[in-house]
């Protein structure tokens, strides 16, 4: 696609042990990146990633924390089940597999982030701008009688 | 009003002819069924002798979610010119009578809804009438019938060979001035039709008593017992083509203001702020609905609310039959 | 069906002895091919129960108003039963207060595709062993039941009522299934390309009028304020747009995942003839691969997503 790839990063506030990883995210994504925090992955809802793609992103990352690291013990498994079901049920629906992408981060990996992201980027730029599920300024159906 | 005939094999070219100058609105083939759709191709067209579209016309005037006006930076826009002129081929005389019933609501000088009225005065409404009731409806018993004339600017009767067009308003008279007149026999023919299209197991309701018995029963507990399978799903007043309420909500995020369509049979639909809901339980709900139709429109208007379209008793998923409904209560026979 | 008398007498004993003061079940409609809810809470009324392939709705969604103390008597088919089941795990009934007469069931009738396929109008409908007798216009038209059923019971492998208290007529197999030459429509959506079933996803949410009776008519949907309701944040748009409707039916059909009893209920209470089984069906089939999960096959095992286990550390790579 021409330009950047619009990419929504949910990203929980523990997974990334290293500060200058921390500093990184919050101040220097790339531009094309939105980067929504939230306390643990167990917050992140099927809701936000259906609302993320209907306003126009081309693809979404969820990052947390592995099984067993994280801070609320185990919230994170319970967003592994309900994401993971979500995402077979979209690609299921017809998304592309390759925008949306899980990271389940070690807390002593460094580094990681930016090659993931930048990873990422490079494969949705192969890829046209996302339609589906793109409700922006959406039509209203049915009632268009001319 | 002198009648005119379009002989059978000529209607396409006379549509034709139409497209011309005005857009076309007509019953055309869809997975439901019929739905009213724009017809650029006269071919398209539907006039299925038992089946009535399951989405009510009156969509054409009041959409089911229309824009109202579009906000940006403290400043508003009003959506694009209204339509150019149109015509709503095909509707049947239930529908059209909805539309006349409705423009009480929205249509009256004093207190004109301007999107309706935009769509209105450039609509023109050419209705069909029905050989036969169709299986659920009960048009002649509230008020109408097969053949009502209400609302509609040309009415058709289906001959054998041809249609046989009566012209109800100037409106109507004009755009078909320069068709062939009928002669006495189809004159005759039609009338043979329309007679014989009335159920002689039908009697027209008497609506106020109907009214008056309703106000009787208001507080009693048969509400509840006759609501109980209700769902309050919402099928018959989406469907009903003389209910209107609607709610207003901004969408921020397209930066509209926008109409919906609201049903009462929500739970939700009077619910206050302070959480109080007047009609807590379905037993007000229903009754509500009952009532707006059969005795609160006949205090405002002097007529029903319900043209007897049938389509809430034919798409109710519980079967709930409002004609069985108001015979439980009021014991008086609506069939 | 003549087992149905017995059905009759055990609904007015329970009733005559107090066991429950109210039984739901059906009776007969006002028009051709349909049936109505039907509330008995005296002995004499029983004989306005019926049964048969008309009969539309799910029972249990009516569990959801009365009080949970009422002691309730419900005539159940499988999908009832189930419902009933899925709902006690969910705490919204005591299970001790219901009383289940299991029915077996023969599926239920797509009143839509009968009454498309009669010749004109028909005056009455009645079911015949394997056909469907129609008085059509003074005629009679005769059908195959088979060939009426819909999709959502031409699939069910699961006819036997669970958890029942008494289970009166015996439960025949499924002889009907489907194949390579009868597929269901989630059957042949399933083998199409990504892009095909997105279109045809579409095709089918653009002609949803948010009536919600989908909504209303299924048991397990029983939120007293719906997704759809909140504002701040907006999850899906109030208008008929393709966004708002998309993320409806995609996250109704969502939050039924591992809770649906897949009874079919939704399809036939849509007035738009909108398929939604499929979206379900690939949910369930999905619990039941990954996690061995089957909705009312167990009185007391949580749904998936209720339950948390570190058994998952090597499930999910991705």
């Amino acid at each position: 696609m021409k330009g950047k790839p619009r990419i929504i990063l949910f990203q929980c506030q523990y997974c990334l042990a290293s500060s200058t990883d921390q500093d990184w995210v919050e101040h220097d994504l790339p531009k094309n990146i939105k980067l929504v925090k939230v306390p643990c992955s167990g917050r992140i809802s099927p809701l936000f990633i259906m609302n993320a793609f209907q306003k126009g992103a081309d693809g979404v990352m969820v990052s947390g924390c592995m099984p067993e690291k994280c801070h609320f013990i185990n919230s994170n498994l319970g967003a592994r089940r309900q994401l993971d079901e979500f995402r077979k049920f979209l690609i299921f629906l017809g998304l592309e597999p390759k925008r949306f992408k899980f990271l389940w981060m070690n807390i002593d990996e460094r580094g990681v982030i930016q090659k993931e992201i930048a990873a990422f980027t490079a494969e949705l730029k192969k890829l046209r701008p996302n339609k589906k599920f793109n409700s922006l300024k959406g039509e209203i159906i049915g009632q268009n009688y001319g | 009003m002198t009648p005119k005939i379009i002989k059978k094999n000529a209607l396409q070219k006379t549509i034709k002819k139409w497209l011309k100058s005005y857009d076309l609105i007509a019953p055309a083939a869809s997975k439901e069924g019929i739905r009213f759709k724009r017809i650029t191709d006269p071919k398209e067209i539907v006039l299925d002798r038992y089946q009535n579209s399951i989405y009510p016309p009156k969509s054409i005037f009041l959409p089911q979610s229309e824009v109202m006006f579009n906000f940006e930076n403290g400043s508003y826009t009003m959506p694009e010119d209204a339509p150019r002129k149109r015509i709503i081929f095909g509707m049947r005389p239930c529908d059209a009578r909805s539309i006349w019933l409705l423009d009480t609501v929205f249509n009256k000088a004093e207190d004109l809804d301007i999107y309706w009225g935009e769509k209105r005065e450039k609509a023109l409404i050419i209705s069909i009438g029905c050989a036969a009731i169709c299986e659920t409806g009960f048009c002649d018993t509230v008020g109408s019938g097969p053949f009502g004339e209400e609302g509609s600017d040309i009415l058709i009767t289906e001959l054998d060979d041809a249609y046989f067009l009566k012209p109800l308003t100037s409106a109507g008279e004009k755009l078909i001035s320069s068709l062939p007149t009928a002669n006495d026999a189809q004159s005759k023919r039609a009338r043979a039709i329309q007679k014989g299209s009335i159920v002689k197991d039908h009697t027209p309701a008497d609506l106020g008593k109907i009214r008056d018995r309703l106000y009787d029963a208001f507080d009693t507990p048969i509400w509840k017992d006759i609501s109980e399978s209700c769902l309050g799903c919402g099928v018959c007043t989406y469907l009903c083509p003389t209910c209107f309420c609607f709610d207003i909500v901004d969408e921020v995020d397209r930066s509209e203001r926008v109409r919906n369509w609201d049903t009462c049979m929500f739970r939700i639909y009077s619910q206050e702020a302070s959480g109080h809901n007047p009609r807590p339980s379905k037993a007000e709900r229903t009754r509500q609905r009952i009532m707006h139709k059969f005795a609160y429109w006949v205090d405002n208007e002097g007529v029903s609310g319900c043209t007897g379209c049938g389509r809430c008793v034919a798409q109710c998923p519980v079967n709930l039959d409002i004609r069985e409904m108001v015979t439980t209560i009021t014991s008086l026979k609506i069939q | 069906m003549d087992d149905f008398s017995q059905v009759r007498k055990e609904a007015a004993r329970i009733l005559s002895k107090k066991k429950v003061d109210l039984v739901i079940g059906f009776k007969k409609g006002t028009i051709p091919l349909k049936a109505q809810p039907a509330f008995i809470s005296s002995p004499d009324d029983v004989e306005q129960l019926i049964l048969d392939g008309f009969c539309q709705n799910n029972l249990a969604v009516f569990l959801h108003d009365e009080p949970k103390d009422k002691r309730i008597g419900l005539i159940c088919r499988a999908c009832e039963s189930r419902a009933v089941r899925a709902l006690a795990i969910e705490h919204q009934l005591k299970r001790e207060n219901l009383y289940l007469i299991g029915v077996p069931c023969s599926g239920i009738l797509d009143w839509k595709k009968i009454h498309n396929a009669a010749d004109g109008q028909i005056t009455s409908a009645v079911e015949e062993g394997d056909q469907i007798i129609l008085q059509v216009g003074g005629k009679k038209q005769t059908l195959k039941r088979n060939e009426f059923i819909v999709d959502s019971c031409r699939k069910c492998t699961r006819r036997e009522p669970v958890g029942v208290d008494i289970l009166i007529g015996e439960v025949q197999p499924n002889e009907i299934g489907t194949d390579d030459l009868t597929p269901t429509w989630g059957d042949k959506f399933a083998k199409k390309s990504s892009n095909v079933r997105y279109k045809l996803f579409t095709e089918e949410t653009d002609r949803c009028i948010r009536c919600y009776a989908c909504r209303e008519a299924c048991p397990m949907c029983y939120c007293t304020e719906c997704f759809v309701d909140h504002i701040a944040p907006r999850w899906s748009e109030s208008m008929v747009t393709p966004g708002g409707t998309q993320a409806w039916h995609i996250i109704r059909a969502f939050h039924q995942t591992g809770r649906c009893v897949e009874c079919g209920a939704c399809e036939r209470a849509c007035p738009m003839d909108i398929k939604m089984v499929y979206l379900t069906d690939k949910l369930n089939d999905d619990m039941k691969e990954i996690y061995g999960f089957e909705v009312g096959a167990d009185e007391e095992k949580q749904p998936p997503f209720a339950t948390i286990t570190l058994d998952d550390k090597n499930r999910f790579t991705t």
